[in-house]
This record gives C-alpha cells, sequence and structure tokens, in this order.
C-alpha cells in the first residue's frame, strides 16, 4: 500500500482553485437564506392564514428529500424554463447561479426550523415588558426580542452552516468546478481517485473547522451582553457588599426557578 | 395534468429499486448505532485516552462531507485491506462499502445523542435503583434506558432522517439505486422529462421521512401518556 505523494501535493495545487468557489457558493447561500429563514419562521410563530401552510410545505418538502434530488430537479428544471423566458441565453448561464439557487432553498428549510425554535426559547415577558415601558411591538421585537433569539440560534446557525459547506460538495454535479470537482478531473488521468479524494477531504475539514471558530468567536462576544445568573442565596456571605439584588438578573432564570423564588 | 401522469409513470418505475436503499439505510442504521453506543461508551468512561480518541472521532466525521467519505470508503478500503490482511476485496458487491460509509457517518451523531440522552437522566435515578437493590446492569436496563429512550427519540429520528437523504449518494459508486435508476430512465428518453423523473424520486424520498416523522410522533405521544410527573 503506498500513496503517490506527488501527485498529491499537485492535486493540492490545483483543487486550491475550487476553494473560493465553494466558499462563495456558502456565502452566498447563507446571505440570502438568512433574511428569508427570519421572515419564514416569523410567518410560522404569528401563524398568518394562508403563508403558514405554504411555510409548512415547503419546509417539509425540502427537508424530506435528498439534495440530490434537489439539485437534479432544479438542473434539469430551471433551464428550460429560463428558455422560454429569455430565450437561448439560458443555456450560457454559469452553472453556479444553479448552485446558488439550490443550496439557498435547501437552507432556507434548515433556518426557518433554527429561527423559530430559537425564537421560541424567549420568555413572553419579555414582550410584555418591552410593551409596558411604552415601546411599539415592531421596536420590542427587534430591540429585545431578536438579539436574544439570535444568541441562542447561534450553535444551530453553525450546524446549518457546517450542513451546508459539507453539500457544496455536491456542486460537481452541476458541473460546477468546485474542490471535489477539480480533484476528481485530476483524478481521472492516473485512476489515483483514494490521492485526491483523501486531499478534498483535509480542504473540507481545514474549511470546516475555520467555521467552527468563527462561530465559536461570534458566540463569545455575542454572549458577553449576557448577564451572568447570580445564584441568590439567603444569607450574603460578604458583609460589606450589601447591594440591592440586581433586577435584571432575574429575567435569565429558568422557569422552574422562578417559581421557586416566588415561593420564597 | 400530462405532468402529473407522467410522474405517476415514473413513480412505477422507480419504486422496484426502493429495496437497494431500504437494505442499505436499515442495516447502516443497525451497525451505525452499535458503533455509535460503543462510542457514547467511550465518551462517558474513565479513560482519557479513550474519551479524546471518540472525541476526535466524532469531530473529523462531523467536518467530513459524505460524498467524500463515500468515495474515501470506495477507493481506500480495497488498498488498506491488499496491504494489511493481503486479502483482495475489489470484488465486494459495491452496497458493503455505502453500508460501511454510512456506518462511519451515522456513528457519530448518534453516540452524540446517546450520550445526551444518558447525561440527560439525572443520578438520582441510578442511586436509587442501586440503592433498592437492583445490580448496576439491571438499574441501567429497566431504570435509566427507558427514560433516555425517550429524550433521544427525536433526535435519532432527525438522524436516520439524514442518513436516508445521505444514503442517496449510494448512485455515485455505481450502485443502481433509485437515483440512478432515475438517471436511466432520463438517459433513455434521451434527456427528456427529465424533471418529472426526479420530482417522483424527490416523492418517494419525502413519503418514506414523513412516514419516519409521523411514526415517531406517535411513539412519543403514547410515551408521554404513560409518564406521570409528581406535582410538587
Amino acid at each position: 500500500m503506498s500513496l503517490d505523494t506527488d501527485f498529491m501535493v499537485k492535486v493540492a495545487y490545483t483543487a486550491i482553485h475550487g476553494v473560493p468557489v465553494t466558499l462563495k457558493i456558502v456565502l452566498v447561500a447563507l446571505l440570502i437564506s438568512l433574511p428569508i429563514g427570519v421572515l419564514f419562521a416569523l410567518i410560522r410563530i404569528y401563524r398568518i392564514k394562508v403563508l403558514e401552510q405554504f411555510v409548512k410545505f415547503y419546509v417539509s418538502l425540502i427537508r424530506g428529500t435528498p439534495i440530490i434530488a434537489q439539485i437534479l430537479i432544479v438542473y434539469s428544471a430551471f433551464p428550460s424554463l429560463l428558455n422560454t423566458i429569455i430565450g437561448k441565453a439560458a443555456f450560457d448561464i454559469n452553472p453556479i447561479y444553479y448552485a446558488y439557487i439550490v443550496f439557498t432553498l435547501n437552507s432556507i428549510a434548515t433556518l426557518t426550523e433554527v429561527f423559530r425554535s430559537a425564537l421560541q426559547t424567549v420568555d413572553k415577558g419579555q414582550m410584555e415588558a418591552g410593551l409596558m415601558v411604552g415601546m411599539k411591538p415592531r421596536q420590542t421585537f427587534w430591540r429585545i426580542i431578536f438579539p436574544q433569539a439570535l444568541i441562542s440560534a447561534l450553535p444551530n446557525i453553525a450546524n446549518a452552516t457546517l450542513y451546508l459547506i459539507k453539500n457544496s460538495s455536491l456542486a460537481f454535479i452541476m458541473s460546477v468546478k468546485d474542490i471535489t470537482a477539480i480533484a476528481k478531473t485530476e483524478a481521472a488521468f492516473n485512476y489515483n481517485f483514494l490521492e485526491a479524494y483523501l486531499v478534498v477531504w483535509v480542504y473540507y475539514l481545514i474549511i470546516c473547522y475555520c467555521a467552527e471558530v468563527i462561530f465559536y468567536l461570534l458566540e463569545r462576544y455575542f454572549s458577553k451582553y449576557r448577564r451572568p445568573t447570580k445564584k441568590t442565596t439567603g444569607f450574603n456571605w460578604l458583609p460589606f457588599s450589601i447591594k440591592q439584588p440586581e433586577i435584571e438578573a432575574k429575567t435569565d432564570l429558568t422557569e422552574s426557578e422562578r417559581t421557586n423564588h416566588a415561593q420564597n | 395534468m400530462e405532468n402529473i401522469k407522467l410522474i405517476v409513470n415514473f413513480l412505477g418505475q422507480l419504486l422496484p429499486a426502493i429495496n437497494i436503499t431500504l437494505i442499505v439505510s436499515l442495516s447502516s442504521i443497525i451497525l451505525g448505532s452499535l458503533l455509535g453506543l460503543l462510542l457514547a461508551a467511550a465518551r462517558l468512561s474513565q479513560s482519557v485516552i479513550l474519551r479524546v480518541l471518540a472525541g476526535i472521532y466524532v469531530s473529523v466525521i462531523r467536518a467530513t462531507p459524505s460524498i467524500i467519505m463515500i468515495f474515501l470508503v470506495y477507493y481506500g478500503m480495497p488498498l488498506l485491506f491488499n496491504g494489511w490482511f493481503h486479502t483482495n476485496i475489489d470484488g465486494w458487491n459495491r452496497m458493503y462499502f455505502v453500508i460501511i460509509a454510512l456506518t462511519l457517518l451515522f456513528s457519530a451523531p448518534v453516540s452524540e445523542i446517546m450520550r445526551s440522552a444518558y447525561e440527560s437522566i439525572s443520578k438520582g435515578q441510578m442511586e436509587a435503583g442501586l440503592l433498592v437493590g437492583m445490580s448496576p446492569f439491571q438499574t441501567f436496563y429497566r431504570i435509566i434506558l427507558p427514560q433516555a429512550f425517550v429524550v433521544a427519540l427525536p433526535n435519532f429520528a432527525n438522524s436516520v432522517v439524514n442518513l436516508l437523504k445521505e444514503g442517496a449518494l449510494t448512485f455515485t459508486i455505481g450502485v443502481v439505486d433509485m437515483v440512478s435508476k432515475a438517471q436511466m430512465i432520463v438517459a433513455n428518453n434521451s434527456g427528456g422529462y427529465a424533471w418529472q423523473t426526479y420530482c417522483a424520486l424527490a416523492l418517494i424520498y419525502w413519503v418514506i421521512s414523513l412516514a419516519i416523522d409521523k411514526g415517531v410522533s406517535l411513539v412519543e405521544k403514547s410515551y408521554q401518556k404513560k409518564r406521570k410527573t409528581i406535582a410538587v
């Protein structure tokens, strides 16, 4: 058993041209689908009549079908669809646009679920408190509810991003020249597929770990706005530091702790 | 209307290939759960080496695209077997390679699910079981496991659906499953009716995953009825 190391180095050099393509697909898909995901999650939460059914259907359809089927459908349906609208020019479109479409559609569904569960974790009292101090519902949502939901959504957004990065390796089926496609064509000359895929594997590991580090830093940065919860014990051990208890700190207590507190 | 007729027609042609998908997913679910159980046990064990190894394995698998995993197993395993055991496994049915790859992919999330479910059960349950004179295994089997099962079920179902979707990549190494059948049908029609064929394909997968979701929510409901909470 021996690996052709010279070939691996060669593939590593050529496949690096595919990294920007992969990153472009991931970034475009994420940036488009984040706002739409929030919108869809709001539709689900506020139960807007017809739209809610549509979002439900859409999410279940996308989450229930393999991405390869979505790729094949979009790649076979869109060119002929566009052909009827803009004519022959449809067949000259760079296939990367189809990749954008597929991965955006796909991550909208994942992010809708992510934001829905994140918005549900925010306590109802937050909204009521915001309205109490005289903010408008919209103001309360954007200034109070949404930032809190975003923090609790971050780990799941990180997961969705990883999922997206991993799935973007399927773009080669649409003849997009990403990392996998370049390695595949390189390997086809001499049939050293194993070496080529090992290189690709390392690339994906690096990209995924970088994404994880970025999201970890984001999480740490945003969670500094979260006030630490102080355990309220009956006895204060530091007699010189008697202060008024912080009212804000209690908002972070969980439901059971709050009821306990009320009973005390 | 004509499109619907076509889709129904293609459904009939695709359905016979479903058994490959089912065999691949079922066997990798079973094998992957066993491997995941071992991994979860390793992550919860006393030994530092086992914990670190299992942690590295899980995080590497988490960052590996499924298609790369399938290719690595398909091209790498024969070389490994040749080098280490001097056996030739080139002639193996290609389905085995897919099953191995999917098992490796499935074991990582499952081990995490099992671990978090086990940790979600409070230690007092174990202590109470031991106190009334049950053996550790009995306590685990009769007290911990049923409770952890309910906690793990929704996440487990989620990763089963994910596995099913990853299993659609079987066609990339030349196993004739539903996807490659669909591609053959398209090729037979010389590229015509492509999106109708693929819609039929997507429809089959959608129905399977809807069925899994429905089944899980039914099981969950029946468990929630049994669960009695003690009013404080």
